[in-house]
């Protein structure tokens, strides 16, 4: 078959998304008004960015934590989750799970106000655990639906042959079912991380303490130090520090993350 | 099903134990900020304020200069611009406020009238330069008779013109506009020089805080007001505002305003002028060092349409939370900040106008005549801070009638103004 | 063909079912108690995160609530009326509406059109899948960020283009979907190529016997044994759509002339924005929630119907 057109066509398509990112890396170090590149080319965006504040060591270590910690807490729920829906039947699972799928139905800004007061109430503001447990629950209604399809997806004999061997649910879940859902639990955890790394909104509201704060808040505020002027330049060179280890952890994970995807309905 | 019930209950039930804490203010004794006069207590207290990004720069070289020299120290928080309101909202709303934060200026009534801060009227009365403090920004911050608040940083709208541009364009680099139709003639004449990406003026097309900020004090040269005493009608349909509104159409309709204004939201509104390609428009005065950088600058007053100086007293305004508990300390910074140390020797060194009109001519702005033009500016009869309750919806917010009103005015039909000024009376009356 | 995504949550459950017998009931029981210490932790998440902060949502949409001022008691239903009488509620709604459909027809039509191009495993496929996967590791906030730098005349490296990419509605409305259809195709892209390779290869072996051309096979093979996955895709879309917030608040504050001011967006203005008042911003929450849930249940119904 003739495939050219579409060839040209598809790398066309495939320039035009790769294009943004590019640019960004390129415009970043290039020379322009009003950012600390003004003269020639080089890392002047880069060095304002690691200057900032408390310095970026401390914005990234805060991001770091919060994102790893929003991974574990969603991993840890989603795999028992998941396993509760796909194998159990109990009362309220139905509604249980619908409630679940529901948090991807309510705007997000209304949410923060009454989630400040209630971090407030267990003790929890101003602390990365707090904005890390909010944020585990807005990866819920992924999390929860697509581990239910991967152990959905095991298929039943292995299931029976552990019960049958007298292993408890547990430790069927750890030996027997733990290996077969182990794409979706990377494609879980992957977007636990890209959601929790990204957020600007939640770590807005709960978190004041400068020394607490994620980068893309410090980026935000980078933005826009004097009033009526944005710093395009440092702005560009914080879009690519945010982006360039979630699409290194992306392309590291991409494998594993298409499979996670695939398992699901595949066999479901 | 039950225990769908049950989580439900269990749920309203945390419900009502969390607005029932959250309704409490920390209204529990609390030395009163005066107790330990003029200049209050420094104990080695650790401080919180809150500011807004924009403010960095002097609010940096604030706290510095303060953690310094002082056990006391002050913890920062920078809050970016557009999502302040809801920080401090979020905080106010279930007793978490920081012992001090700044306000943009025009939001202050609303703040003191929701009994955000502090009363300081006791300790302000006790500075031995009380009447001497920014009277537009002490106004602001006054709400029943009670002082809330004083000045933080002040901002104020001049008209900055390029030197350079207006040498090429055959005017006299040293003579900037006196009233709007030598505006209007000098942006003009920019215009005609038909350089490439080169504009006479430029204004915040979709920005009601910009316009608020620049148009307000043409509007005020000419002896008029934008609103009434009580903040709660507008005047914004007026002779001396539709001469203003005509001046910018005029200019529009002859191309002389650069095409990005009109989809202005004020995120980059000084940033054309900064690059040198603007020729004259009004500009807030904090920003000479930073325009100085790269354009040659020249300074005056805002005109009206008759003439007259008239300048928009802006910026940010501070105060004492009323979630604070330890007021007497952070009364401590406040009494310094508007001491001659903090405002001579931090602000003016900074190029920032100091809050005070006994200290206008420190040796900063001797060295420099466009700092005194722009000091002077801030003491004439005509400059003034505008006080209503509802100002930030009326005026500022994305979408307020103010931004309908002037994109009618500008780009739309301007036949529409009384409705126009009507929608925003509505809004202030609330 | 495999039992959809979508329909996951109608199934029952694929028990392992425990050998007939009299102690099957206690049996029962003791796999329901099992069950519910598994979901434990996702019950007590929702609970405590979810369902307690909804709740205080609803009691706010009924009170007179300030943002500074907090509760000052019931006021039912005037924050209701308030906002239904909002002047940009209906110019919300419309946009809302407009901005959904626009975004879903192109979002899925062109997800579709990608997933079909690399189909196939090989290695320039697998090069596409990437390139078109990679804008889906950024934050919706830091793409906004970035678009805002290209569409902003001040650094746009488009300039040459000599438009003005947020000056006028129509512009700011496609500049928008520009960037959401760059950040999401890919991931719907995914979705749909997962759906795409779940139909098994004897079907279209079988189309290419009865002589079926390569539009009849998408047409009447292809289209119709996708159609779970372009249910999922069409749910999450829509719900996200009318949810839209960071890009029109980055790029456009609604504007220009309130042109492109979403209903989630309106909520943050009374919130915020001046309006500061939470009593209705959470009742315009409220009204939205229940939009969405009449869409979602319209969308599994319809989907229940055909399938059935």
């Amino acid at each position: 078959m003739f495939r050219t057109p579409q060839r040209i066509l598809a790398g066309g398509l495939a320039i035009l998304f790769l294009f943004p990112l590019a640019w960004a890396s390129v415009a970043s170090v290039s020379p322009q008004p009003g950012s600390a590149q003004i003269d020639g080319w080089g890392f002047g965006n880069y060095r304002t960015l690691a200057a900032y504040q408390a310095g970026i060591g401390q914005y990234l270590l805060n991001s770091t934590a919060v994102s790893l910690m929003t991974v574990a807490l969603t991993l840890a729920v989603s795999l028992f989750g998941g396993y509760a829906f796909a194998n159990f039947r109990f009362p309220g699972r139905n509604v249980l799970f619908l409630v679940t799928l529901a948090i991807l139905m309510v705007p997000y800004a209304t949410l923060l106000i009454p989630l400040y007061v209630l971090l407030n109430q267990l003790g929890l503001q101003d602390s990365l655990l707090g904005l890390s447990l909010v944020l585990t629950m807005f990866q819920l209604p992924f999390a929860i639906f697509m581990m239910r399809i991967s152990f959905e997806a095991v298929p039943k004999e292995l299931a029976e042959s552990a019960l049958v061997d007298g292993c408890g649910s547990f430790r069927a879940l750890f030996h027997i079912q733990l290996p077969a859902v182990k794409p979706g639990l990377i494609t879980v955890g992957l977007f636990a991380f890209l959601a929790a790394w990204n957020d600007f909104i939640t770590p807005l509201v709960l978190i004041s303490d400068s020394a607490k704060m994620p980068l893309p808040l410090a980026v935000a505020n980078m933005r826009q130090q004097v009033m009526g002027i944005v710093d395009y330049g440092a702005t560009e060179a914080g879009v690519v520090v945010l982006a360039l280890p979630c699409i290194l952890l992306f392309l590291a994970l991409q494998r594993h993350y298409v499979r996670g995807f695939m398992s699901g309905a595949l066999k479901g | 099903m039950r225990r769908i019930l049950l989580s439900a209950a269990l749920a309203a039930l945390l419900t009502a134990s969390l607005t029932a804490c959250s309704s409490e203010d920390g209204g529990g004794t609390v030395a009163p900020p005066a107790g330990a006069g003029v200049e209050g207590v420094d104990d080695g207290t650790e401080l919180a304020l809150w500011t807004r990004a924009p403010l960095e720069l002097q609010a940096n070289a604030l706290v510095d200069a303060y953690n310094k020299s002082h056990k006391n120290q002050v913890k920062l928080t920078i809050v970016p611009n557009d999502d302040y309101v809801a920080k401090v909202g979020a905080a106010a709303g279930s007793g978490d406020l920081p012992d001090l934060f700044a306000a943009d200026i025009v939001y202050v009534p609303n703040w003191t009238n929701a009994g955000l801060f502090h009363d300081l009227t006791e300790s302000i009365g006790k500075l031995p330069y009380a009447d001497k403090i920014n009277q537009g920004h002490v106004q602001a911050g006054t709400y029943e008779g009670k002082k809330y608040v004083l000045p933080f940083v002040l901002d104020l709208s001049v008209i900055f013109w390029n030197k350079t541009l207006y040498k090429e364009a055959g005017l006299d680099p040293e003579k900037g506009p006196k009233t709007l139709d030598e505006f209007k003639a000098q942006a003009l004449a920019v215009q005609n020089l038909k350089k490439k990406d080169t504009y006479g003026t430029y204004f915040g097309g979709n920005c009601g805080g910009c316009n608020v900020f620049t148009w307000f004090p043409m509007v005020w040269a000419g002896g008029e007001e934008v609103m009434d005493a009580e903040g709660k009608s507008s005047n914004l349909g007026g002779p001396a505002a539709q001469k203003v509104y005509g001046m910018w159409r005029e200019l529009q309709t002859a191309g002389a305003i650069a095409p990005g204004s009109k989809d202005e939201t004020g995120a980059t509104w000084v940033a054309a002028f900064q690059e040198g390609k603007i020729g004259v428009m009004p500009y807030p005065a904090t920003l000479l060092p930073t325009a100085s950088k790269s354009v040659d600058v020249g300074v005056t007053a805002i005109p009206g349409a008759g003439g007259g100086e008239s300048t928009f007293v802006g910026g940010d305004g501070i105060g004492i939370s009323k979630d604070s508990k330890k007021t007497q300390q952070a009364w401590n910074f406040l009494s310094w900040l508007t001491s001659e140390k903090a405002q001579v020797d931090v602000l003016a060194a900074g190029g920032s106008t100091v809050a005070r009109t006994d200290l206008a001519d420190n040796q900063y702005a001797a060295k420099d005549p466009r700092l005194v033009t722009i000091n002077k500016a801030a003491a004439s009869p005509q400059s003034k801070t505008p006080v209503a309750v509802n100002f930030q919806q009326a005026f500022n917010a994305p979408g307020s009638p103010w931004v309908t009103l002037l994109r009618n005015q500008v780009y739309g039909d301007p036949s529409s103004l009384e409705k126009d000024n009507q929608a925003i009376t509505q809004v202030l009356g609330q | 063909m495999p039992p959809s995504l979508i329909t996951a949550p109608e199934r029952p459950a694929q028990a392992v079912e425990p050998p007939a017998g009299r102690s099957n009931r206690r049996r029962r029981r003791s796999m329901s108690l099992t069950g519910w210490a598994y979901a434990a932790p996702t019950a007590l998440f929702v609970l405590i995160f979810f369902i307690v902060p909804i709740a205080i949502v609803a009691r706010m949409s009924v009170s007179d609530w300030g943002l500074f001022t907090g509760n000052r008691g019931l006021n039912a239903p005037e924050n209701f009326t308030d906002v239904v009488d909002n002047r940009l509620f209906w110019p919300a709604v419309g946009f809302t509406v407009k901005y959904t459909v626009v975004t879903t027809v192109i979002l899925i039509g062109l997800s579709l059109g990608l997933a079909l191009i690399v189909q196939e495993s090989n290695r320039w496929n697998g090069f596409l899948r990437t390139s078109f996967l990679v804008p889906s590791a950024l934050g919706l906030a830091s793409a906004s960020l970035l678009f805002y730098a290209i569409y902003s005349p001040q650094s746009s490296p488009l300039g040459f283009l000599g438009v003005s990419f947020l000056g006028t509605p129509n512009a700011a409305l496609w500049s928008t979907v520009a960037l959401i259809v760059w950040r999401f195709a890919g991931f719907y892209m995914l979705l749909l190529l997962v759906g795409l390779q779940g139909i098994s290869g004897d079907v279209y072996e079988a189309a290419r016997l009865d002589g079926a051309g390569r539009w009849q096979t998408f047409r009447y093979v292809t289209l119709p044994l996708l159609r779970p996955s372009l249910a999922l895709c069409t749910i999450l879309c829509l719900t996200g759509s009318m949810l839209a917030f960071d890009q029109f608040y980055l790029l456009t504050k609604g504007g220009p002339d309130n042109s492109t001011i979403t209903v989630v967006q309106l909520i943050y203005n009374m919130a915020f924005f001046g309006g500061n008042n939470l009593g209705r911003a959470a009742a315009l929450s409220i009204i939205l929630l229940a939009a969405l849930l009449v869409v979602n249940v319209l969308q599994f119904r319809g989907l229940r119907d055909r399938e059935g």
